[in-house]
């Protein structure tokens, strides 16, 4: 309990987590604005309103799991004093993922809202909701192997906005096994959102428990 | 200042992750073009594919990431900690120690990058018009010369305007996270022509209009003119990154 009372308050306290938070709901809000303006015009962009918009600033969560996780690794080595209070690497690693989850909580349905309620489709906001957190829990996990910052967002960005759009446009085989096509269409993409998310945070979680800090 | 470019030109490409722009942002063109060769036949062979003059040149904006990350990395790269042992120390303590001349250092560190750029960009254009040549010969005619060196031109300014974006935040993240979202397939600049036809003066959609003709674009902006608005957009920036980066403390 104490742990991850600590890992909340070092998430919370971080400046760099608020503003991402609040450029990824600014973001969502003008994209919401603009396919709202697009189709009242009469000449909608694809079709599907309430979702499309989170297919961007899903981006804005990679950049929040990124930077969760490797604040550790920064300047100062941060991880070196927090391995130092929490020796036990295991359950140090869960206590960080819940807590991560805990905090993009707020985030990831106030998002969602934003984007869903004005196209009319309510009904989807728990499963956006639900995307956007494992969307969160994946970065980190990725983050936390990489662990640099920068290298970590090409690597998460590429795949998420140049590698899975073309891969979705060639064959809708392989759109059901990419992480991110939950994004857009729900009904096909869900099981791979949980796969990927939960084997890159297991994948983590034993390079974590191996490998030098 | 050649000792300086050289020495620019030498710490960029010593990175890891430059080698990944570089690598990324030349093959990515060419390979699409290969991949996409049987779908675009069969759209030339039924008719539905309407603006082959831009083939080519139209699939280079793929490759962007590169010059993004080039541009990105010549700056982050200088702030990032050095290692555990001297978690304070970065690289731009020493590279000031080298060259105190903060102006002087910015325009070597501009020459090197657009270097760089420029000749991914004339290698990737080349590649990719020759595969384009070689695939649909009697389809797409060569485009001309002028609108190649535009399209070089393209990679340039958006490789600095992730450096001048890069240069005002001192920080990787929100310039790749920006231009990279605006590579994709529907840009988000795109989606802003949607609201306001002001969206049209945006960096990247101006941009476009240098070397691509057939497009779906609100405002038509005459190729000198869009390249004028995005030359604009970059010294703007770069001029707010470099007093910036001459008065702030290191």
């Amino acid at each position: 309990m104490n742990t991850t009372r600590a890992e909340l308050r070092k998430l919370v306290t971080l400046p760099s987590l608020r503003l991402t938070a609040l450029l990824t709901w600014t973001g969502t809000l003008l994209l919401t604005f603009a396919y709202a303006s697009a189709e009242s015009r009469g000449e909608p962009l694809g079709h599907d309103a309430a979702l499309a918009p989170l297919g961007y600033t899903q981006a804005g969560f990679l950049v929040l799991g990124v930077l969760a996780a490797a604040s550790e690794h920064q300047a100062g080595d941060q991880i070196r004093t927090t391995l130092l209070a929490m020796p036990r690497r295991l359950p140090l690693h869960a206590a960080k993922a819940v807590t991560l989850a805990a905090v993009t909580l707020p985030l990831a349905a106030v998002t969602a809202v934003t984007s869903t309620v004005p196209a009319g489709d309510t009904a989807r906001t728990p499963a956006a909701t639900a995307y956007l957190i494992l969307t969160t829990l994946l970065a980190a996990a990725v983050a936390s192997l990489v662990r640099r910052a920068v290298p970590a967002m090409v690597l998460l960005l590429s795949l998420y906005f140049i590698a899975g759009p073309l891969l979705r446009a060639r064959s809708d085989t392989i759109a059901a096994y990419l992480p991110d096509t939950a994004a857009l269409d729900p009904s096909r993409g869900t099981a791979a959102t949980i796969i990927w998310t939960l084997s890159a945070l297991t994948l983590a979680a034993l390079t974590v428990h191996r490998r030098d800090a | 200042m050649v000792r300086l470019i050289r020495a620019e030109l030498r710490k960029l490409l010593g990175l890891p992750t430059a080698w990944v722009g570089l690598v990324l942002g030349t093959l990515m063109a060419p390979v699409v073009v290969l991949l996409n060769a049987p779908y675009t036949r069969r759209a030339i062979a039924a008719g539905t594919l309407t603006d082959t003059p831009d083939l080519g040149l139209r699939d280079l904006g793929i490759g962007l990431i590169g010059p993004v990350i080039l541009g990105v990395i010549v700056v982050s790269s200088e702030y990032t900690s050095t290692g555990e042992d001297a978690p304070g120390a970065r690289q731009l303590t020493a590279t000031l120690t080298a060259a105190p001349d903060r102006l002087r250092l910015l325009a070597a560190k501009t020459t090197a990058l657009v270097l760089v750029v420029a000749a991914q960009a004339a290698i990737t254009a080349a590649a990719t018009l020759t595969l384009t040549k070689v695939l649909y010969a009697e389809h797409a005619p060569a485009p001309a010369p002028t609108r190649v060196v535009a399209a070089i031109l393209y990679w340039v300014l958006t490789a600095l305007l992730a450096y001048a974006i890069a240069l005002i935040t001192r920080n990787g993240i929100v310039p790749l996270t920006l231009l990279i979202l605006n590579s994709t397939v529907v840009s988000v600049s795109y989606l802003l022509t949607k609201v306001t036809d002001l969206a049209a003066y945006l960096p990247d959609i101006a941009g476009a209009h240098m070397f691509i003709r057939s497009a779906d674009f609100p405002v038509e902006i005459a190729p000198v003119t869009a390249g004028l608005v995005m030359t604009a957009w970059v010294v703007a920036l770069l001029a707010v990154g470099a007093v910036l980066f001459h008065r702030r403390d290191a």
